[in-house]
């Protein structure tokens, strides 16, 4: 009984929630690298990954009731937040959110600088927006989710190592314990150990390094948090989730 | 799915044992919770399997073991195309050294079967749902969900972890319960208890999220939830925020701590564009605030399945159709119809798609001709209060209906709407044999 009409593009000029639902929202943000490391098959990967999880998004009734997506990028010559497949300019009061079923894949090319720290901070903003917009509108929300994924260091906007990233980790910390968000920190193909350090500091409870560009896997286990928060689930169901999905390792491998 | 993702999945999925018998899972679950993942089978479309992520514990082999044993709401009459009321285990999945994993059932996926949620927004509506369905659908499927509660608090089963992503609804409104693994029950052959030890935030009962455990009264509330939501497109009872706006309130939290503006308007800041309430007609309302205002704190004070009921079947009978737009349809309390109103002072239509982008509005004035015809059928027989209350206790004695109805037409309006598609038909005829002699 399905009728086959895709849901329609919104243009950017579009009052941001949706009128007709007001039902509790998912705000989930989505803080992808897209520095020069990630160029070729990589940024492809993600790519393709981000398309077939749009789909699947839309296919699935329950998530696309709640659930609504940002995107936040880091590379090139700076961090861009995308308003589903658009990027917005910067200072357009614009939310980036979309409707989980309204939302489509941005298609990302990959270049220039690691911008990890600026682009967080971004990401922690439209997500505190958010919640004020969505409360002014007498409307409730699950605790929303960050995903974080990098496959380098966090750079200075000269492509230089930098430290300022330590300056987020007090905020970040405080907010986490307040359960204002989830921050997921994922490591991705070549990440250096120091790397790996710098995740676990942002987000102590959920990191991890993952061998290849496991894009796919790493979006539907953001799908199965999703499902479980809207459940209403115990700090304990999103640590299994994670925890399974950190150890399937070795077919990733293959 | 892209070439790209392919490569990094395994190209099969687990192999696992049912009653003895090797399948082959996809390589892809079809949904995955917190709790356990549902897979298709490869070469047997007509059965899922679900697998509980973490190896589960003894007590719930025995569950699925003693499950399998019982056919509960077995042999008794259901509709003609109706599809089964229960998605029960039908077998116990193991792996390859005997080890319990999950259990298979049959699969109640899309499109036949959509997820309750589905009918909560206008775009799902209209992108899932046949192209009629209005206010009187949901009322229908509210009348099916209540009677499935009655019927299964008959049997002595509780629903348990009883939400709008557990429950499916197919075209016709016919309702069907999944993960059946959590219904808390008791064997009749061997007296053991199996309780819920699942629940959702959404649809918990206070008591229940302090912990205790599932009854019928905590189904009664969850009922109540879902009934309000159908009837209101979509609304949560327990939505908006408190009035300091600083806090991060769910609607969890407006349950624990009995906030909900249906019972007491003005507790919260509602959410914008929220129904307002008296779009249910008053005693469904009356039973709407039982539930969300002392029945909240009082188990024993919420309305139960069969009150839903009996108050659903009255106003089935006697709910109003639009004669202006299509898909508008609302209770008999009601002199002019609330859509047209909503959508004439927000500019949002509940049920139309009423962008320049929507539906073409040659289907839509179909539609309105089609809405005309049954508005003449609608029985609009005011009832005697005594003839009402004789009824009524008929009913109660009979204990709940056996059968789920479709949502579409009363019983009773069969006979009549074949009649009046033929008048309407003759009429439709001797216009256009006038029009063509006329010229």
């Amino acid at each position: 009984m399905r009728n086959e009409r895709q849901p329609r593009t919104l243009p950017a000029s579009y009052a941001d929630i949706e009128f007709e639902n007001n039902a509790q929202r998912l705000p989930l943000v989505l803080c992808l690298d897209t520095s020069s490391s990630m160029t070729g098959p990589p940024i492809q990967t993600l790519n393709d990954a981000l398309r077939s999880w749009t789909r699947e998004l839309h296919d699935d009734v329950s998530l696309s009731y709640s659930v609504e997506v940002a995107v936040v990028t880091f590379g090139g010559q700076g961090v861009c937040a995308w308003r589903g497949a658009q990027p917005l300019p910067p200072q357009v009061p614009v939310s980036p959110f979309v409707p989980a079923h309204a939302f489509q894949a941005p298609v990302l090319g990959a270049a220039g600088v690691t911008l990890l720290t600026e682009a967080l901070e971004l990401a922690v903003r439209i997500v505190a927006d958010r919640k004020a917009e969505l409360r002014a509108g007498g409307l409730q929300y699950y605790r929303p989710q960050i995903c974080l994924v990098t496959d380098g260091l966090p750079t200075d906007g000269t492509g230089r190592w930098t430290n300022a990233w330590q300056r987020l980790v007090p905020t970040l910390t405080d907010d986490q314990l307040a359960r204002k968000y989830r921050l997921y920190a994922i490591g991705v193909g070549d990440i250096s150990d120091m790397g790996e350090q710098v995740l676990k500091a942002l987000a102590p409870a959920f990191n991890a390094r993952l061998h290849g560009f496991p894009f796919r896997e790493l979006l539907q286990m953001m799908s199965a948090s999703a499902n479980a928060e809207q459940r209403g689930a115990g700090d304990e169901v999103f640590e299994k989730i994670f925890a399974q999905f950190r150890t399937q390792r070795p077919a990733w491998e293959a | 799915m892209g070439d790209g993702a392919r490569l990094v999945t395994a190209p099969t999925g687990q192999r696992v044992l049912l009653d003895g018998r090797r399948v082959t899972l996809g390589p892809q679950p079809l949904k995955g919770g917190g709790q356990a993942a549902v897979y298709p089978v490869a070469d047997h479309r007509q059965i899922v399997v679900k697998l509980y992520r973490e190896p589960p514990g003894a007590e719930q082999e025995r569950r699925l073991e003693r499950m399998l044993t019982l056919t509960p709401l077995g042999g008794r009459p259901i509709g003609p195309g109706q599809p089964p009321e229960l998605a029960w285990p039908t077998a116990v999945a193991r792996g390859a050294g005997g080890e319990f994993l999950g259990y298979a059932m049959r699969r109640f996926g899309e499109p036949g079967h959509v997820q309750l949620v589905g009918l909560f927004t206008r775009a799902q509506r209209l992108r899932l749902f046949p192209e009629r369905t209005d206010w009187r659908f949901m009322l229908g499927v509210g009348w099916n969900l209540a009677f499935m509660t009655a019927r299964m608090h008959y049997e002595g089963l509780v629903v348990g972890d009883f939400s709008s992503n557990n429950v499916v609804v197919d075209a016709n409104g016919f309702v069907t319960f999944l993960d059946c693994d959590s219904i808390a029950f008791t064997d009749p052959a061997t007296h053991e208890e199996f309780p819920c030890l699942m629940q959702t935030a959404d649809y918990a009962a206070p008591e229940r999220l302090a912990g205790g455990p599932a009854t019928r009264q905590s189904d009664d509330f969850a009922l109540a939830v879902l009934i309000y939501q159908l009837l209101t497109a979509g609304n949560h009872p327990f939505g908006g925020v408190p009035r300091d706006s600083e806090s991060e309130t769910t609607v969890k939290d407006n349950i624990a701590a009995s906030r909900s503006y249906v019972a007491a308007p003005g507790c919260v800041i509602v959410p914008r564009g929220v129904v307002d309430p008296t779009i249910l007609p008053p005693a469904l309302l009356a039973l709407a605030r039982r539930a969300f205002g002392p029945g909240v704190t009082h188990p024993a004070a919420r309305p139960q399945a069969q009150d839903w009921l009996r108050a659903l079947d009255e106003e089935r009978r006697l709910a109003r159709v639009c004669p202006d737009r299509p898909r508008h349809s609302h209770g008999s309390h009601l002199t002019t119809c609330p859509w047209c109103a909503r959508a004439a002072v927000t500019g949002h239509d509940v049920f139309n798609d009423t962008s320049p982008t929507g539906p073409n509005p040659s289907a839509a004035s179909a539609a309105s001709r089609q809405t005309k015809q049954m508005h003449l059928m609608q029985p609009v027989q005011p009832v005697h209060p005594t003839q009402q209350k004789r009824r009524q206790r008929r009913r109660e004695q009979a204990g709940p209906p056996s059968r789920q109805a479709p949502t579409w037409l009363p019983d009773t309006g069969r006979p009549l709407a074949l009649g009046l598609t033929i008048l309407v038909a003759v009429l439709v005829l001797v216009i256009v044999v006038n029009l063509a002699q006329g010229h």
